[in-house]
């Protein structure tokens, strides 16, 4: 029976390469993002490893909590440590290193890093902690003096003894390249840039004076690592970190690989997911399709004595071969599309370090086989049980129907319920509070089932569907149309799952596209309500602050009225979670932003914030029950602790959640009081263009800023949300592949299962291209069938999701040229689908078609 | 003693005004080694008769036995290990599996329970069908009479108590009838295969021992062995009544 099993699938090969490839791309897309987050960690590791090679033990600023972003600027230690660290016992040498941001300006031109990655500044340090290679010249050793990372100093032709810029707090300061260097052995790490400066710069230079960021400790001869640890921990205060070398590489390789793979990680095993998902549909058709086809030859299996179990095995040994096959090929495939990734990740601005690729068993290999082999396995169980139902007497008769089961008659039913329990499942992991993994779980699960109920209700819905849909057709097409018509509706259960494979590719295009256009339109129509200012400027590299001395510089532009920085912190409240502390100026705020007040809350008591006094965002009032005169701890990142009065309220779930507090205030809660962001408005008499040409000049000195008009500063916010949107597309792009190798799979199927059909039609006068119309606009029917129902199922989806984010302020915007594309490329699916089994068809000899049996 | 006994069997279809009654109470007894057919006109229910004989389908009343065993009560499973080891079939059609080879396909109903083949007996039988030359071809590369021949040893390769061949010469000329109908008669004798045919050839049953007229769901004649010529007389007297 094996046998039997195997020969049945290599005498299809089409129909078995159809179908596994169903399997493949969704097993590819699985170890695919498993190959690449492993790239990625790998990556860190061997950049962490290089730094902390030559470094016994390492010394920081221990963080109060763990905010989760993996940049934590948790503050510097001060410099008077070194010598105290000097003094312990087994201490060989001792040294002092600050990290900050900054980039070169090269002929004027501020040098920005590429997708995304940090520009870094660092001190330099001496052997043996130092594990650079020197390529040419020597580190600085003198004020005024840097050190290029060797890809930088290739990438914009910069040598030895060549005056540059280097922007800091201070402005930008006039340097001499001495040296270009290799990290360790590798010429770049990310798309970053580094520049080494001496101690002494970097402290002036990056209001350091009298700090450290870190401190790296060399031990004696014959005392180890952690031995010297044990006793840097006896003699330093508690608030210092104390790390052996492996220790710190360790920890911030999983901070960084952590904070970049536990979103990419869940994210892409979702889309290869959803392609799966697809992918099952796909096989749950073309198994249910064939073994409709082969009833005889069940049946004749039957009459020889074959068990039902025998015919189930054979079916679903099928299934199993197919099964083992494409996902195989999916592993070899995956390392492909984990290559795919490295360039989308870059094109969309995710420059990452990815290290070379490596398949671990676990769970790279052994994961997407068995997703694949069991989703196989599932999916072409239900037509396999059918076809161990045919009756062996069908052996002995033409057309002979399965037998109903018990199960037919409550499908719709059933299927509504699905439905209702999908949906009722995404809304519980929505709004619900458990862990995030398990609330994704919920939603994922939610949506599944939501999917298949659609599935099992759409052939309902087939024919209402496509009446409507062919009916246009039918008024061009004559004949054409309404055979195609009357072919989506002669099976509507099979053209219902059909269409059901591509409804799960265009509904997640479309739930995405609604819910990112939510959030977009949320936060654009929170700019365009409150911010009433003109300018909104910002670091180029968005992770770095703004030199509080811009705000000077912009502030004293003639046509200026007024200038306010926003600085802001993440916090910790109580004995809780963390939130935003922002740092505002009470004066001029008003002026350049517009409040939606509440309790208690007013422009009047906004000028009087100072001290401890803090005004408070309606949702965090909610989660933290507070109210005008209530009272709240909080905890910066460096553990200094400050107790906060509420004076009032206002409702800005978008762009200023948390609680806001005086600069002054501010500076005692975060490790860096520079603002992130500057607002600028204009005198209501000046000319903007002028002035807008007169600030860009004043902030010349800061070429690190990025000066915006309000439009410009949105369109650059969209172009972001679109390049993730289009990252999305791609991913989703994958599902609406298979699902199209579906349709195509039926339709091949169909055809041949029409062939006496078609001879027939052919031999009464029906021409080859009406024949291939007819095709054509059958798969058409069912591809916008599947749009449409897409769709649908989208906006519910997205509208449910929304309902759970509505109290963060995301509104729900349907985009509806997005979605009128989705239905577009929804039709342009089903014309490409239909063109190889249209000429399937249109080839077909009529005589040898008219005897076929 | 009787290979095959039906007693008082009747089949209904429907219920209330659209009832068939198929058959109507048909009792008969095929001894071991006879050679049967079952003649009748379109309707007249002599493919029900087969279908129960068989058991394919479940009488609405009566009993049949193959064996001793009587088969109406059976299960499923047990009814799938009777046609597994007690019944072959050879359908109009053929039914052959196209991806294997005569030989395979021959093979299979050993496969599926299981059995190791005995070489030298599937040698003897394929020589015996006449298909020595074509045994690795897979059937549409075979003629319609070649596709049936594969199909009489399969049915054959078994050794079942009773073969049950539904219009064998249906799909075939008459030329290629006359060859299967020889060979399937000489595999009859030659291996002492109690076999019932169901036709309305009346060639065909005319290699029969016996011959069983059916009409409107009763046996309407029980005849011995006759030519095709008396076979037509006694259709046309039959539908004449």
């Amino acid at each position: 029976m094996t046998r039997y099993a195997i020969r049945s699938l290599l005498s299809h090969k089409l129909r078995t390469v159809l179908t596994a490839i169903a399997i493949v791309l969704g097993t590819a897309m699985m170890a695919g993002t498993f190959v690449i987050t492993d790239q990625i960690r790998n990556a860190f590791s061997d950049i962490f490893g290089t730094s902390f090679a030559g470094t016994d033990v390492y010394l920081s600023q221990r963080p109060a909590f763990g905010s989760g972003t993996g940049q934590d600027q948790v503050g510097p230690l001060p410099a008077s440590l070194i010598a105290k660290v000097r003094q312990v016992p087994g201490v060989a040498k001792a040294e002092g290193q600050i990290q900050a941001s900054g980039s070169l300006v090269v002929n004027g031109k501020y040098v920005k890093s590429t997708g995304g990655a940090p520009n870094l500044v660092v001190s330099t340090l001496p052997k043996p902690f130092n594990q650079n290679t020197l390529t040419a010249g020597h580190y600085p050793d003198g004020h005024g003096q840097v050190a290029l990372i060797s890809q930088l100093a290739t990438d914009h032709h910069l040598h030895v003894g060549q005056h540059v810029g280097l922007t800091t707090l201070q402005g930008v300061q006039a340097v001499t390249i001495v040296g270009i260097f290799r990290f360790g052995n590798v010429a770049s790490i990310g798309g970053a840039t580094v520049v080494a400066t001496t101690f002494a710069d970097a402290q002036q230079w990056y209001d350091r004076v009298g700090k450290a960021s870190t401190i790296s400790v060399d031990a004696d001869p014959g005392i180890s690592p952690r031995e010297l640890r044990q006793r840097l921990v006896a003699a330093l205060p508690h608030s210092v970190q104390v790390q052996t070398g492996t220790q710190a590489a360790k920890q911030q390789t999983d901070q960084v690989s952590n904070s970049i793979n536990s979103f990419f990680t869940p994210a892409l095993l979702a889309f290869a997911g959803a392609a799966v998902l697809v992918g099952a549909f796909v096989i749950f058709n073309t198994f249910s399709i064939t073994v409709a086809q082969r009833m005889r030859e069940f049946a004749m299996l039957r009459t020889l004595g074959a068990m039902r179990r025998q015919v189930l095995r054979s079916v679903l040994g099928e299934a199993l071969a197919v099964g083992v096959a494409a996902s195989v090929i999916g592993l070899v495939a995956g390392v492909g599309f984990a290559k795919l990734l490295g360039v989308l990740f870059r094109a969309v601005g995710f420059g990452l370090p990815l290290a070379a690729v490596k398949v671990h068993l676990w769970p790279g290999v052994v994961v997407p086989m068995a997703v694949g082999i069991l989703v196989t396995l599932a999916a072409s169980y239900a037509p396999a049980r059918r076809a161990t139902r045919v009756p062996p007497s069908a052996a002995l008769r033409e057309g002979a129907e399965l037998p109903r089961t018990w199960f037919s008659p409550l499908v719709p039913y059933v299927a509504g319920l699905l439905m209702a329990a999908g949906i009722v499942l995404v809304l519980l992991g929505v709004t619900g509070s458990g862990p995030t993994l398990v609330r994704l779980l919920t939603i994922a699960g939610g949506a599944i089932l939501s999917f298949v109920g659609l599935a099992m209700v759409s052939r309902y819905l087939v024919r209402p569907m496509a009446r409507v849909i062919g009916w246009p057709l039918g008024l061009r097409g004559g004949a054409s149309g309404r055979l195609a018509r009357e072919n989506t509706t002669r099976n509507p259960g099979r053209t219902a799952v059909t269409a059901a494979a591509l409804m799960i590719g265009i509904g997640l295009v479309v739930f995405f596209s609604v819910l990112i256009n939510g959030f977009k339109e949320s936060f654009l129509g929170s700019i365009d309500r409150s911010v009433t200012s003109n300018l909104i400027i910002q670091n180029h590299n968005q992770s770095a602050p703004v030199p509080t001395a811009a705000v000077a510089a912009a502030s004293n532009v003639a046509g200026v009225d007024s200038a306010t920085g926003i600085a802001f912190t993440d916090v910790k409240i109580g004995n809780g979670g963390t939130d935003v502390a922002n740092g505002v100026d009470p004066a001029e705020l008003p002026r350049l932003y517009s409040f939606q007040w509440q309790k208690g809350g007013s422009n009047a008591l906004l000028a009087k914030l100072s001290g401890t006094n803090t005004l408070v965002e309606e949702q965090f009032a909610k989660s933290h029950h507070l109210s005008p005169g209530s009272t709240f701890q909080v905890t910066s990142v460096d553990g200094r602790k400050l107790t906060l009065h509420e004076i009032g309220q206002y409702k800005d779930p978008v762009l200023f959640g948390g609680f806001m507090v005086a600069r002054g205030t501010y500076a005692e809660l975060a490790t860096d009081s520079n603002p992130q962001v500057l607002l600028v408005r204009y005198a209501a008499d000046a000319n903007a263009a002028a002035t807008t040409r007169a600030v860009n000049a004043n902030l010349k000195p800061y070429p690190d800023v990025n000066v915006q008009t309000n439009a410009q500063f949105k369109a650059s916010f969209s172009k972001q949300i679109n390049q993730l949107l289009y990252l999305l597309y791609i991913l989703l792009a994958m599902s609406v592949v298979i699902s199209l190798f579906g349709i195509v799979n039926t339709l091949a199927l169909s055809v041949f299962e029409r062939t006496r059909e078609i001879g027939m039609l052919r031999a009464i006068g029906t021409t080859r291209l009406q024949l291939r119309e007819t095709i054509l606009y059958e798969s058409v029917i069912t591809a916008i069938i599947g749009g449409i129902l897409g769709i649908v199922i989208g906006i519910v989806l997205a509208w449910v999701v929304s309902l759970g984010f509505r109290s963060s302020g995301i509104v729900f915007a349907i985009p509806y040229g997005q979605v009128v594309v989705s239905l577009i490329v929804a039709a342009i699916a089903g014309v490409l689908a239909a063109a190889f089994p249209a000429r399937r068809a249109a080839r077909l000899n009529v005589l040898q078609a008219l005897q076929y049996e | 003693m009787a290979v095959i006994a039906a007693h008082e069997v009747t089949r209904r279809y429907g219920e209330g005004g659209a009832e068939v009654n198929a058959l109507r109470g048909v009792s008969l007894e095929i001894p071991a080694g006879q050679f049967a057919a079952v003649m009748g006109p379109s309707g007249s229910g002599k493919s029900t008769l087969m279908h129960i004989l068989a058991g394919l389908d479940r009488p609405t009343s009566g009993t049949v036995s193959i064996d001793g065993t009587d088969i109406t009560t059976l299960n499923d499973k047990k009814l799938t290990l009777l046609r597994r080891h007690n019944i072959g079939f050879i359908f109009q059609f053929f039914n052959l599996l196209p991806t294997l080879t005569a030989e395979e396909n021959i093979l299979l109903p050993l496969q599926i329970a299981s059995t190791k083949p005995d070489a030298e007996w599937v040698e003897a039988l394929i020589k015996r069908v006449g298909l020595g030359d074509r045994r690795n071809h897979r059937p549409a590369e075979l003629s319609g009479g070649q596709q049936q021949r594969v199909a009489i040893a399969r049915a054959l390769v078994s050794r079942p108590t009773v073969i049950f061949a539904d219009e064998p010469t249906g799909n075939l000329d008459s030329n290629t009838s006359g060859e299967i109908l020889t060979v399937l008669r000489e595999a009859v004798d030659e291996y002492q295969q109690t076999t019932v045919m169901v036709t309305h050839d009346a060639g065909a049953a005319a290699i029969a021992d016996r011959v069983l007229f059916l009409d409107d769901g009763l046996i309407v004649r029980d005849a011995p062995g006759q030519s095709a010529g008396d076979i037509i007389a006694t259709m046309a007297e039959l539908s004449a009544r």
